[in-house]
């Protein structure tokens, strides 16, 4: 029988109170919470993606496949032939086409990679496929926790191509509430942080694209006082920010092509059910 | 350290929205608690609702929520140990009808339930989680008088941009227009409509708005409270769900309304405070702190 622990004594709880993370919030600055925004309203990119794998990976070092140690031997035949693990990338990249998943549930699965990582004993390591589970247990509970409808389980295992049984999935979702101590909630401040390499980039562009604009309006302006017949009152009236808003976001966000069909990835379920290796860590 | 064996299962107190209640004891410190039982179905996992409701509620610590001690997760069944409550709002109201007349409490049980109820909407609040399906069935009363929020199965962290709402979210009684007509980006508002509503229930004993569905709902709103137009309520028109043909209703007198169903002599102060709440326009609705700051409530914060 597993259980969670009361969390009032429990070393993986939440340190600090929920007052104390309120009055965090005003340490966000007004000009995060827009850069934020624009980064969940963009697709999914391949950056996103290359992104999340990096921080994945880095939650605990994973055994590599054996077989790229010593050639093994082809499987007798007859024998189910084991599906080939494919690189963490690809897994994410599929998760992401087949589940058509919002960009702010997928990044927000980032905050629990942190927490994970931060709760792990320093020698923790894992199987080959620590990582696919660690990745794809956070981002089934960041839309549970976060979307008012989200997939079942049965769904997610057909969405890993038969890399996962309903079982599998099972476990892994309620091994990652435990090592949360069933903690989901995520703060402003700790998207920003966790999501800080893919902020900069739009910050950048949101200075660089209002610095044209002023350029823009100066230039403008000169020319309405240097010429006799206009006014000041006619000055061309700016771009809307939300305009430019989401000009930027498209310029340095290019989407990523999504597979329409869900239909055909129900076929493989229940096939593999890989018990020796159904643990998280 | 809690197991599912350190609990003596007694009789069944009711079923909630995903679950079943037993009264449990403790039998290492002799504590009654409340045991809601929620089977899993393998294919979903560990519903949504549960995943909500403990990782929300465990953090909320207030004398007028209820308490989450404990969760015991098994392969098929998850637990989650509640201190216990005598009774909810609901049951106790019913226990008032004599013949078939229902009764309202007496004003000032009504003020200390309301106080309460707004002390821990407030709470709620001021932690950025929208309780979403506040009446009287969740309303949880003991012995003592207190009252305490419970049932969190619906309930949602606010305020970081982490995507969209429903708005299939409250029972329909407490339901709020600007839900009911679609808007997804409702708030802490969502919350004071339902407090109004149940402050009207008890002090008449009867729901204030008992639609049958979601478009009687919004008629017998507008009935008492007037159609919205876009002057009073700027953007309506722009709700998903809105109706521009809607027959136009004049706002009735709320406080003659209820005075006719309830004995005792209404305070000018508390029809000041219904009207606050149950404003139609979610902008223009009190804040739970600032419910808590009405005049009505005035002997409990002086």
């Amino acid at each position: 029988m597993r259980r969670c622990g009361m969390w009032a004594g429990g070393a993986c709880g939440g340190q600090s109170t929920l007052s104390i993370t309120a009055s965090n919030e005003n340490s966000v600055k007004m000009s995060d919470t827009k850069v934020l925004k624009i980064l969940f309203k963009s697709p999914v990119t391949d950056d996103m993606i290359r992104y999340l794998t990096n921080t994945t990976l880095s939650v605990l070092p994973c055994a590599r496949e054996p077989r790229q140690a010593y050639p093994s031997p082809p499987s007798s035949p007859g024998a189910a032939s084991k599906r080939a693990l494919p690189s963490l990338m690809t897994f994410i990249t599929r998760l992401v086409r087949y589940t058509n998943v919002y960009t702010s549930t997928l990044l927000t699965a980032t905050c629990y990679l942190e927490k994970l990582r931060r709760l792990l004993p320093r020698d923790a390591h894992g199987l080959p496929s620590t990582g696919h589970r660690i990745f794809l247990a956070c981002l089934i509970l960041s839309a549970k926790y976060h979307n008012d409808s989200s997939p079942q389980n049965k769904h997610w295992a057909a969405y890993t191509d038969g890399l996962f049984c309903l079982d599998d999935v099972n476990l892994m979702e309620r091994q990652l509430l435990q090592l949360l101590d069933w903690d989901l909630r995520v703060e402003e401040q700790e998207l920003c942080d966790a999501l800080e390499p893919l902020l900069e980039p739009i910050r950048h562009d949101l200075a660089r694209s209002r610095k044209a604009m002023a350029r823009n309006y100066y230039h403008q302006r000169n020319m309405s006082t240097c010429s006799s017949t206009s006014t000041l009152v006619s000055t061309p009236s700016l771009p809307s920010l939300a305009s430019m808003k989401s000009l930027t976001a498209m310029k340095s966000l290019p989407s990523l092509p999504r597979l329409p069909s869900k239909a055909s990835l129900y076929a493989p379920l229940y096939s593999q059910c890989d018990y020796s290796s159904a643990t998280l860590v | 350290m809690a197991s599912s064996s350190q609990f003596k299962q007694l009789e069944k107190l009711g079923n909630g929205t995903y679950a079943t209640v037993y009264k449990g004891l403790n039998k290492t410190t002799g504590i009654y608690v409340a045991l809601k039982e929620v089977k899993l179905d393998s294919e979903e996992g560990t519903p949504s609702t549960a995943v909500r409701e403990i990782s929300l509620m465990k953090e909320l610590k207030h004398e007028n929520i209820v308490r989450l001690y404990d969760v015991i997760h098994t392969e098929n069944k998850l637990t989650l140990v509640f201190e216990f409550m005598d009774n909810d709002l609901k049951k106790y109201m019913d226990s008032r009808i004599v013949g078939n007349t229902p009764y309202g409490f007496e004003m000032s049980l009504v003020k200390y339930f309301e106080w309460q109820l707004l002390q821990g909407v407030a709470f709620c609040h001021e932690n950025r989680i929208l309780h979403r399906d506040l009446k009287p069935q969740n309303l949880l009363i003991n012995n003592k008088g207190q009252l305490k929020l419970g049932d969190f199965g619906l309930a949602r962290a606010f305020g970081i941009p982490v995507n969209t709402f429903s708005s299939e979210v409250v029972t329909l009684w407490y339901r709020a227009p600007d839900v009911l007509m679609g808007s997804r980006t409702y708030s802490t508002s969502i919350d004071i409509w339902s407090c109004g509503c149940i402050l009207a229930e008890m002090i008449t004993g009867r729901p204030l708005f008992p639609g049958t569905n979601d478009e009687e709902q919004l008629k017998l709103i507008f009935e008492t409270m007037g159609t919205p137009t876009e002057r009073t309520w700027p953007g309506v028109s722009t709700l998903p769900k809105y109706n521009p043909r809607l027959p136009q209703h004049l706002p009735k007198d709320l406080g003659a309304l209820l005075q006719s169903q309830t004995r005792e002599k209404m305070e000018l102060t508390l029809i000041d405070l219904l009207y606050g709440l149950l404003q139609l326009n979610p902008d223009r609705r009190l804040s739970a702190k600032q419910a808590l700051n009405h005049p009505w409530f005035a002997e409990y914060y002086q």
